[in-house]
């Protein structure tokens, strides 16, 4: 049991998977199915890197943060009305958080080789959180093809670049988004993804992508193709198609662009 | 004659109280390297190395006491596998992402201990600190081999000592957890140091 508890195809694929779709299983009814995603993560989390923080480096503030992601994403989906300034102010958010995170690892550096991949880190970050939230997050299938193809994409690309560790939080996510879209296509409607989800789920595979490119090695406009994966899950599909149709047409559009990052990142290898 | 009677006695006096004030030393930069080993899938070993060392020695042989700082770049670590080959990156790679010592966000490494016990002029046992990813905690070494003297490159004009130290440490106290098991948690340590006396 231990033996296999430690294999990283457990803890960053099969546990969190697991976890997230009895959440999303449990939770779907309350409109907290969304918590799906940070279940996965807080699972891989455990059983990768455990619950410490100090000394508070760049991973430990990735993980605070994504778990007080979700926690802002239910304030914002049951306490205020939806406006248009909600995803400006979150993409700020996301933009604010890479730059607390990578600004004290960057900034010895110098301007010159910090602007680059500072620059990449903030702009993906405020990008994948502000267009999720806008055009991703009142459509559960949407949603979870995003979080699906993100996580799918900031792991392989974390792996290919050196760090398992945050290719194994990356399938994490993944495998919580994949098991909130697997309970839509069970059920075969959608339920609610809101900045419950789509928030842990933007925060969580942005940061870890950037943290790939500044702490290991993926290349930046490897992070930059992974930050187009909620355009391609917003392409039309038809709405009055299965849900399960949907669901497999949008996650495909995602992993095709994901897949492109994953590339990117193999390439820069030499 | 009282007064070059003194005079010759301070004289004759001044390379023993040289001798027993403490001196300084820095590290030979070329001649000094941290090793590291661990048990791999709990078969062979693995043994890498840091290309790159500094710091000082502060050492007092009459007093039987000594005290070291080094500092090591953690990028300069090797273990002889650079060319990723048709792997998506090489072991050495590996080993600088923060799944091991993340050099990015930690680019050095420290020691700072004590000699705590001699035998006869050579320190036997230091005892210190080791800071590794940010986390500080205690790390004895024990010195295997020491011997100070006039550096024959030089015909003696530099004075020098050299030896051999060796420690153990748990990698998961520092933060470093991942794949424990399959990578030995203990990482021995084998440093060879030379210094120059200032």
């Amino acid at each position: 049991m231990q033996e296999m508890l430690a294999n990283p195809a457990v803890q960053g694929g099969l546990a969190p998977f697991i976890a997230a779709l009895t959440v999303a299983a449990l939770l779907a009814p309350f409109r907290l199915g969304g918590l799906a995603v940070v279940a996965a993560f807080a699972t891989a989390v455990y059983f990768i890197a455990g619950f410490t923080f100090e000394p508070l480096t760049a991973t430990r503030k990735i993980i605070l943060l994504g778990f007080a992601a979700p926690l802002a994403g239910i304030v914002i989906d049951f306490a205020f009305r939806p406006t248009r300034f909600e995803a400006w102010a979150l993409a700020l958010a996301g933009a604010a958080a890479a730059a607390w995170i990578f600004w004290p690892i960057l900034a010895p550096k110098g301007l010159e080789r910090a602007l680059l991949p500072g620059g990449t880190a903030v702009l993906a970050a405020a990008w994948t959180v502000g267009f999720s939230h806008s055009r991703l997050a009142e459509d559960g299938v949407r949603a979870g093809a995003a979080g699906l193809a993100l996580g799918a994409g900031a792991g392989g690309a974390a792996i290919l670049g050196a760090s398992l560790t945050y290719g194994l939080y990356g399938m994490a996510v993944a495998a919580g988004s994949g098991a909130f879209l697997l309970v839509q296509m069970i059920i075969g409607r959608k339920i609610h993804a809101g900045a419950t989800f789509m928030l842990a789920a933007a925060f969580l595979t942005a940061l870890l992508a950037a943290a790939a490119m500044i702490l290991a090695q993926v290349p930046w406009y490897a992070v930059a193709a992974l930050a187009l994966v909620p355009l391609a899950a917003s392409l039309p599909v038809n709405a009055g198609a299965p849900v399960w149709l949907q669901a497999l047409l949008l996650s495909l559009f995602g992993f095709f662009v994901a897949g492109i990052a994953c590339a990117l990142a193999w390439h820069a290898g030499g | 004659m009282s007064s070059k009677f003194s005079t010759g006695l301070f004289a004759a006096a001044l390379p023993f109280a040289a001798a027993a004030a403490p001196e300084s030393f820095t590290i030979d930069a070329y001649h000094s390297f941290p090793y590291f080993d661990t048990v791999h899938l709990g078969t062979s070993v693995i043994r890498g190395r840091f290309e790159k060392i500094s710091g000082k020695l502060v050492l007092d042989t009459a007093a039987k006491t000594g005290t070291i700082e080094l500092t090591v770049p953690t990028a300069t670590l090797s273990t002889g596998d650079n060319d990723k080959g048709s792997r998506p990156r090489s072991r050495d790679e590996h080993l600088r992402s923060p799944d091991f010592f993340n050099v990015a966000e930690f680019p050095t490494m420290s020691y700072k201990g004590t000699a705590t016990k001699w035998h006869g002029d050579a320190p036997a046992t230091v005892e210190g600190q080791l800071t590794l990813l940010g986390v500080t905690k205690p790390l004895t070494l024990t010195v295997e081999r020491w011997k100070c003297g006039p550096d024959p490159r030089t015909q003696g004009k530099r004075y020098f000592c050299g030896g051999n130290a060796t420690g153990a440490f748990n990698r998961s106290d520092f933060g470093m957890k991942f794949i424990v098991g399959p990578v030995s948690d203990e990482v021995k340590l084998w440093i060879s140091v030379e210094a120059f006396r200032d």
